[in-house]
């Protein structure tokens, strides 16, 4: 024990005060839905891609915000992200500003809004499906051949961020930036 | 309404600033210090400087009645400043706190002060007699974060506070010997110290940025990070409010607000401009903003000639300098406060932000 070298002790983790061991689930509302796994989301999946094929977009995107699996756990949470995504770029660009102001209106259409926002983001942050086989390493490429082998290089992943975007500057014009400041503090991650 | 009267003191953010009871001397916490203005016509002009304090200064508040003003800094001290005829006289208080002092404010009373910490406490100030100091006592319990802003209920007892763990709870901070025994209210009937008459927590859970009771005291209303109001009625000691309602707004978030009547909230923040809510417990609604564009927006909006749009483009590379922003505040507003009011009803309320400007605005 003489050894230990007491400088690589990490005491935050010791101190009970100390702000890395705040209870983040502190910050959950008690309206929080209760916890669901992977295979709920994929039958919810199958639901709302009934729909998106019966040319039902806007119910499409309205059932698949309010199924979002608030209290599930990471695996749910990935499926429904690929949900929504397939809804999103299901919907051509013409109907998106009809559809999207559907969505958000009425009963908890606000609520709506700040899930799609939370979406957006997600899908932005999250790597694309399709990536993982043929990445195009950063090195390789400089400049604008970098952007250029984003987008075309990766086929899939460039074109699912433009989807994104689109939805993300219509949404903005609906919801204004108070939506994106809610997607920073919201603890009810999707 | 009449345009607002927008004194730009100076080129540095204010963190908090008060009018005494005449609405003559406006004390503003700029760095270290707190810097005292005498109105004199129509303007504000520096007349003294309490300097005590050795970090920057977080908030400062004169009591209406009395005229002692009290102050809180990162230093971790707060003083309590009497006029002699020698000048300001400051007085030490014991916060027992080791982390900053973030906000302060004198109970209605103006008996007590609270002020409020990094330290995850609330101390609760009053003088002892026998022994001649400001001394305090703790808020403790639930509080898991940075307390960022508190408000008095009108019975001097209960307290709002605001907090960085995105939660806004009211305490009692009853002391004996210095409080009278409150009514009691749909917030509690027997309230010892340390109290906790509510805890309340957004769906969307921002840090909480502004707190304050209606003028009966019978509602609260919070606004934090997450873009959003919250107004709470109680209903009886120990049960979930009455109603709860949440307004979430298109805009930026807001850092601090004021109740103008029981059915009007006005708020402020990183949107530079003061906003009206309106509503009672079946719902709120935002009504838009307070401020009246139309007049100093037309009036930056200089004729354009094509003289002066080639110079600009020479000078600037662009016609139109669009540097300003359209509203009287050029920043963030970090404090709003009543200026005058009868009856819980606002005639004119002040606004103070990082931009360095006091404005008073009236309906």
């Amino acid at each position: 024990m003489s050894q230990l070298n007491y400088r690589t002790i990490n005491i935050d983790v010791l101190d009970p005060d100390s702000s890395i061991n705040f209870p983040l689930d502190s910050l959950l509302p008690s309206t929080l839905p209760s916890a669901t796994n992977a295979s709920e989301a994929a039958s919810a999946a199958t639901q709302i891609r009934q729909l998106l094929r019966g040319g039902d977009p806007e119910g499409a995107l309205r059932a698949v915000l309010d199924s979002a699996p608030l209290g599930g756990d990471d695996r749910a949470k990935e499926v429904h992200l690929a949900t929504v995504i397939e809804v999103l770029q299901g919907i051509r660009q013409g109907e998106m500003s009809r559809v999207l102001e559907g969505v958000c209106a009425g009963e908890g259409g606000s609520e709506r809004a700040d899930c799609l926002m939370k979406y957006l983001y997600k899908g932005m942050a999250s790597p694309a499906p399709s990536s993982g086989s043929k990445s195009v390493s950063p090195q390789s490429t400089g400049g604008f051949s970098q952007i250029q082998g984003r987008n075309l290089g990766e086929g899939g992943g460039g074109q699912q961020m433009s989807v994104l975007l689109n939805w993300h500057e219509k949404l903005v014009e609906v919801t204004g930036t108070g939506s994106i400041v809610r997607v920073m503090t919201d603890r009810r991650t999707v | 309404m009449a345009s607002p009267e927008a004194h730009h003191l100076f080129h540095n953010p204010i963190a908090d600033h008060s009018f005494s009871s005449d609405k003559t001397t406006l004390a503003v916490a700029r760095d270290n210090n707190v810097e005292l203005y005498q109105r004199s016509g129509s303007k504000f002009s520096l007349t003294d400087e309490l300097k005590g304090h050795e970090k920057t200064v977080t908030g400062v508040d004169i009591a209406p009645d009395s005229g002692r003003i009290v102050t809180c800094s990162q230093d971790r001290n707060a003083y309590v400043w009497e006029q002699t005829p020698s000048g300001w006289k400051p007085t030490l208080v014991l916060l027992r706190i080791n982390r900053a002092a973030t906000f302060v404010r004198w109970s209605p009373s103006e008996q007590k002060f609270a002020v409020g910490s990094g330290a995850r406490v609330i101390a609760v100030c009053y003088f002892e007699e026998e022994n001649d100091w400001w001394i305090s006592k703790h808020l403790k319990k639930p509080i898991r974060s940075t307390i960022t802003t508190l408000a008095w209920h009108p019975n001097s007892v209960l307290l709002a506070a605001g907090s960085t763990d995105s939660h806004a709870r009211v305490f009692s901070s009853f002391i004996k010997g210095v409080d009278t025994r409150p009514e009691p209210s749909a917030w509690g009937e027997r309230l010892p110290f340390n109290t906790i008459c509510g805890e309340y927590l957004n769906d969307s859970a921002g840090w909480v940025h502004g707190v304050s009771f209606s003028p009966s005291g019978n509602a609260l209303a919070f606004t934090g990070h997450d873009s959003s109001v919250t107004v709470v009625y109680p209903s009886a000691p120990e049960q979930p409010p009455r109603a709860m309602l949440n307004i979430t707004t298109r805009l930026l978030p807001f850092n601090s607000l004021i109740w103008n009547g029981e059915n009007e909230i006005i708020a402020a923040g990183h949107d530079c401009e003061p906003y009206r809510l309106h509503g009672d417990e079946s719902g709120w609604q935002l009504t838009g903003t307070i401020e009246d564009k139309a007049g100093p927006g037309a009036g930056n909006a200089r004729e354009e000639s094509a003289l002066h749009m080639f110079r600009q483009m020479d000078l600037k590379g662009q016609t139109q300098a669009d540097t300003q922003l359209q509203t009287t505040h050029q920043n963030t507003i970090s404090t709003v406060r009543v200026f005058e009011s009868t009856d819980g009803t606002v005639r004119k309320f002040s606004t103070s932000g990082v931009d360095g400007r006091v404005v008073i605005w009236s309906f």
